[in-house]
């Protein structure tokens, strides 16, 4: 919460420090390009090795080593180890005792954790992927699992790395350190592009070129993301020495990383079903799932975060007041401005998601029914961006009430939803179709955290403006629904069905932006009052970015 | 959820990075620690560019309890900025004699070597208790307030202002961001810290500049940016209240003018001055609220029409937390029944990709056993006693699959690989064997397959796995999208048929939906 809180306040400091914004804007920039390049590389993949069983192994053991990092160090990381960092500083050392005993039992906790894993890679195959219907290949994942896992360890350097620069204050190079990354995995791709031969599926050889290749260039990836901090480390004059032992101030904390963890650890059994299921069901399921995922999230990625950057510090402030009628005239106007970005949004993305598919994945080995399979999953989840997106504004809301154990209860919750609607899937849905009810199943669960947050809050706090929020929401799905209807019937009308890249993005440009214009267009009409505050910021985003 | 997992390598630096981004000297952030550690900021609440002085709310680490923050940054090396510094610590610590309501309690002054590290970059710390309620800039955001009530929340302030003007003390009440109101609804001074050139005159004028903020929203000193600033008059003077809001009572609006000015003719220069026209005010407002009953609290009703109250019976709670779990499980229940329609639509979407339906084509018998001219007629349909996927060059395609296609449900298929190129560059074809409980005489098959262009022979064979030649080709067709019926020479009864793919659909890739087998009458 008070990262966003410090972001927001750089505004009007902005005039009298011009350094720090121009840094800040270049941040901006720094994230963005990360964004791009991560989803780049991403595409290439699937043009270059199609969406098939090959990414599916490779998307699962990707995941690998950030799941288990997450569950080792992430929690704890974000909510003990940098503020206790940052307090450190005061040390009569500028903290260097400190920051040299947490690399020293950071890195050597991690590089246990990081041997026991490699080790118990064919279990963590048999955990993620069901091979029962034979559509997985368990082989090449545990092959490739080997090859990523040591990630593990290269995630925690980086991670730790960027925390001591960011207490000295040097952000550049962290923020600029995923790019690096991507670039290599893009150059990785490209290698494994050119060297003969195909990936050997049956049986799975650990010598197999190609497999060497895609595997340890993107380990390689993260450790040259590591690797790059170094320097900006020296620059600062920090100097490694091995410490060990517990610092006292560690002990100070606990319950809340615990809870945090819990929300981790539960959220993982939701996404190890899902992998099950998917692996179970057909070949390239995993890779359409983490990608159309990926694609979900990019509107909130932009228009959400920025959106809410500027209610988020105000919201955390009210609720360290103990002040809940500002906190919910807060959360009540955050609802109603994400319900106006994203519902028209949704919209969009539901009537133009098989075309969108196909228009940026239709290309090289994806193949034209994989990657149109892809947008039509999207197509079936876009109405889960409000209700994801109100989840997190909720999950802020309640962290910053110091309450870290109700998300994790909802958390629960959601899970339990999701689990059974994920079997369901696999029983009722033709294979080939499961990933998109598998992503149709995940925006549900959405719903129901958004319906549950929404009560719990309301439980805690009393009105909540509830009857406004959803009177807001039901005039932006009419104004989403004229918007898809008037698309629909348009491409029904005027445009080719899809079935090219051509095609695609023809009635992409077409459909995409009459969507738009016309979902908003009614939201105009309507005079719905929220419209004008989201619109301005936007600008203001615009005219400032 | 997933995005913690899938973001994380972007997120993670850049949220934290753009934490300790704002403030000049850069370390006042939330989380860090000040004053030799001990306290902990949580929020920033202002700043009062005169003297950089920044009003925190922050945590005691030793007495866990929360407190307000005067942090006075500078370099300690600037010895006119250390002496301003060391100045102001010392009013504030005069000041802390004075306890009123309308003051918090200072708890604490604090400075270098004084429970200031040296490196802190701090001059001074002021610690008070931390006052509960709304910033005043907050509570004018929206609307000015109606002047009964900004007389009421402004008396017991302006009465502190009195008490320590009797003793002489300067309390510095004139910057907006140190004064909040409580839950109770009065002003208080929650950030004391006196400046160290500022006089019993800057109180009062202090004091009127509050009540021309309660009155207009708009702040008439020069000191406090980020609030809209009073207009003026051609000549320099602020415009009074009343001219911005004709219903500020004359007596009100006057007075908040005449302590801003600072001439001697007409203004008014002492609190006690100011406190007897806020008394006034008050009680003339009550006397005239029996009168016309207008609430002046008309902001606590809120929009949906509900009435608001912080203060709720605590069973309510109770109640509401019922409620809450027959919501969600109704959430639960129509989510269920969301997803279930949702698959069927999927389904439905499906379909027509999937083979069922289409015109049934009919493949005659290729008849090249020469001595059978006409092809046996069919009988009842059979069914086998088991599929397995034949293959004889590289992997087998989903072998575990291959009985999907003789399970009698048209939903379920079994499907080769897809492949990079078409038969025979990897494999000269791929197959299903069905094994038959004893040997039959088959007349036809009938395949249902959505892969049109599939060419299927279907074969003899003296066993479960023989070579490919051992089999007997009693069959051939070029499948159409639906259903497409094979006849079949007559041949010896057979315990094993192979259903023998060799040239694939369209896309490198066959699907075959069904497989019904008729044997020969």
């Amino acid at each position: 919460m008070d990262r966003t809180a410090a972001v927001a306040k750089d505004e009007p400091a902005g005039g009298a420090t011009p350094s720090l914004a121009k840094a800040s804007g270049s941040m901006a920039i720094a994230t963005l390009v990360s964004r791009i390049t991560g989803f780049g590389w991403k595409m290439v993949m699937a043009w270059l090795i199609g969406i098939n069983v090959a990414t599916d192994s490779f998307t699962i053991a990707n995941t690998l080593p950030n799941i288990i990092f997450e569950l080792l160090l992430g929690g704890v990381l974000a909510s003990i180890v940098v503020p206790l960092l940052v307090r450190s500083q005061q040390d009569p050392d500028g903290g260097a005792e400190y920051t040299s005993r947490l690399l020293t039992v950071g890195m050597t906790g991690l590089a246990v954790g990081t041997v026991i894993a490699v080790a118990a890679a064919p279990l963590f195959t048999a955990i993620y992927v069901d091979s029962s219907t034979d559509s997985a290949n368990p082989g090449l994942v545990t092959a490739f699992a080997y090859l990523l896992l040591p990630e593990i360890l290269f995630y925690g350097l980086f991670a730790l790395l960027s925390a001591i620069l960011q207490a000295k204050h040097v952000f550049g190079p962290t923020a600029w350190a995923p790019v690096v990354n991507n670039v290599v995995i893009l150059a990785t791709l490209v290698t494994f592009w050119l060297m003969p031969g195909d990936i050997s599926l049956d049986p799975v050889r650990m010598g197999d070129p190609k497999l060497l290749v895609l595997g340890l260039g993107t380990t390689l990836g993260i450790v040259v993301q590591a690797v790059v901090l170094l320097p900006a480390l020296r620059r600062i004059g920090f100097r490694f020495r091995w410490t060990w032992g517990i610092d006292a101030r560690l002990r100070e904390f606990g319950g809340l990383a615990l809870w945090i963890l819990g929300y981790v650890a539960i959220s993982q059994i939701g996404m190890v079903i899902t992998q099950r299921v998917l692996t179970a069901a057909a070949k390239g399921g995993v890779t359409i799932y983490s990608n159309a995922w990926l694609l979900f999230q990019l509107p909130y990625g932009v228009i959400g975060v920025s959106l809410l950057t500027a209610i988020l510090p105000r919201m955390s402030k009210a609720a360290a007041d103990g002040d809940t009628q500002r906190l919910v005239d807060d959360l009540s106007t955050g609802s109603r401005l994400s319900a106006v970005m994203l519902v028209p949004i949704s919209a969009v993305l539901t009537i133009t998601g098989a075309a969108l598919g196909v228009a940026l994945f239709g290309a090289g080995e994806a193949g034209i029914e994989q990657s149109q399979r892809l947008g039509h999953a999207l197509a079936f989840s876009a109405f889960g961006l409000l209700p994801y997106a109100l989840v997190m504004l909720q999950l802020r809301v309640f962290y910053a009430m110091k309450d870290a154990r109700t998300p994790t209860l909802i958390m629960v919750v959601m899970t339990a939803v999701k689990v059974p609607l994920l079997y369901m899937c696999g029983a009722l849905v033709d294979e080939d179709q499961v990933v998109i009810a598998v992503l149709l199943v995940n925006s549900l669960t959405f719903v129901v955290g958004a319906v549950l947050g929404q009560m719990w809050l309301w439980v805690r706090l009393g009105n909540l403006h509830s009857k406004k929020v959803v009177k807001v929401i039901a005039v932006c799905v009419l104004a989403g629904a004229v918007g898809a209807a008037a698309a629909w019937g348009l491409s029904a009308v005027a445009l080719p069905t899809v079935d090219s890249l051509t095609t695609a993005w023809v009635n992409l440009l077409v459909q995409g932006p009459v969507a738009c214009v016309v979902a908003f267009g009614v939201l105009v009409a309507l005079k719905v009052p929220e419209l004008k505050p989201a619109t301005s910021r936007i600008t203001r985003l615009v005219r400032r970015g | 959820m997933e995005r913690v997992v899938t973001t994380r390598r972007t997120e993670y630096p850049v949220g934290e990075g753009a934490a300790g981004n704002q403030a000049r000297p850069g370390f006042l952030v939330p989380g860090s620690a000040v004053g030799d550690g001990r306290y902990r900021l949580l929020a920033e609440f202002g700043l009062d560019e005169r003297v950089d002085a920044h009003l925190w709310r922050a945590q005691d680490n030793q007495l866990r309890r929360d407190v307000g923050l005067t942090l006075l940054v500078g370099d300690p090396a600037n010895a006119t900025a250390a002496g301003a510094a060391r100045k102001m610590l010392e009013r504030t610590m005069h000041a802390a004699r004075i306890t009123h309501p309308g003051t918090s309690r200072v708890l604490d002054v604090l400075g270098p070597g004084n429970g200031i590290a040296p490196t802190e970059g701090l001059l001074g710390i002021v610690v008070a208790d931390w006052s509960q309620g709304t910033d005043l800039v907050d509570v004018i955001a929206e609307h000015p307030l109606p002047p009964s009530t900004a007389a009421r929340l402004l008396e017991p302030l302006a009465a502190a202002v009195e008490l320590a003007h009797h003793s002489g003390m300067v309390l510095g009440v004139d910057h907006p961001q140190r004064v909040r109101v409580t839950p109770d609804g009065v002003l208080r001074l929650s950030f004391p810290g006196p400046l160290p050139e500022a006089t019993l005159q800057d109180d009062v004028r202090g004091l009127g500049a509050i009540l021309y903020l309660l009155l207009t929203g708009r702040w008439p000193l020069r000191n406090a940016p980020g609030l809209p600033h009073a207009p003026l008059t051609p000549d320099g003077q602020v415009v009074p209240p009343r001219a911005l809001f004709p219903y500020i009572p004359y007596e009100l609006s006057s007075a908040a003018v005449r302590s801003l000015t600072d001439d001697a003719t007409g203004g008014i220069r002492t609190s006690s001055g100011l406190l007897r026209v806020l008394e006034r005010a008050r009680l003339n407002e009550d006397a005239t609220q029996s009168i016309s009953a207008i609430p002046d609290d008309t902001d606590a009703e809120d929009d949906d029409g509900a009435l608001w109250t912080t203060k709720r019976p605590h069973n309510d709670r109770a109640k509401r937390r019922k409620l809450a779990i027959g919501v969600t499980a109704l959430a639960v229940a129509t989510v269920g029944v969301l997803a279930w329609l949702g698959m069927q639509l999927i389904s439905f979407f499906g379909d027509d990709s999937a083979g069922a339906g289409g015109p049934t084509v009919v493949a005659s018998a290729p008849g090249n056993a020469e001595n059978n001219p006409k092809p046996p007629n069919p009988g009842a349909p059979i069914q086998a006693a088991g599929v397995q996927v034949y293959n004889i060059k590289g992997t087998p395609d989903s072998p575990r699959r291959a009985n999907r296609a003789a399970d009698g449900d048209p939903k379920t298929s079994w499907k080769t690989d897809k492949y990079q190129q078409p038969f025979p560059a990897l494999k000269p074809g791929v197959g299903l064997m069905a094994a038959f409980a004893e040997p039959v005489p088959f007349a036809e098959v009938v395949i249902d397959s959505p892969s049109s262009g599939t060419v299927v022979e279907i074969r003899t064979a003296p066993s479960e796995k023989p070579g490919l030649d051992e089999t007997k080709v009693i069959g051939r067709a070029t499948l159409q999208p639906g259903q497409t019926r094979l006849q079949l020479d007559s041949a010896e009864p057979t315990q094993h048929l192979l259903i023998w793919i060799t040239t694939l659909g369209e896309g490198n890739v066959s699907e075959i939906t069904e497989i019904g087998f008729l044997r020969a009458q």
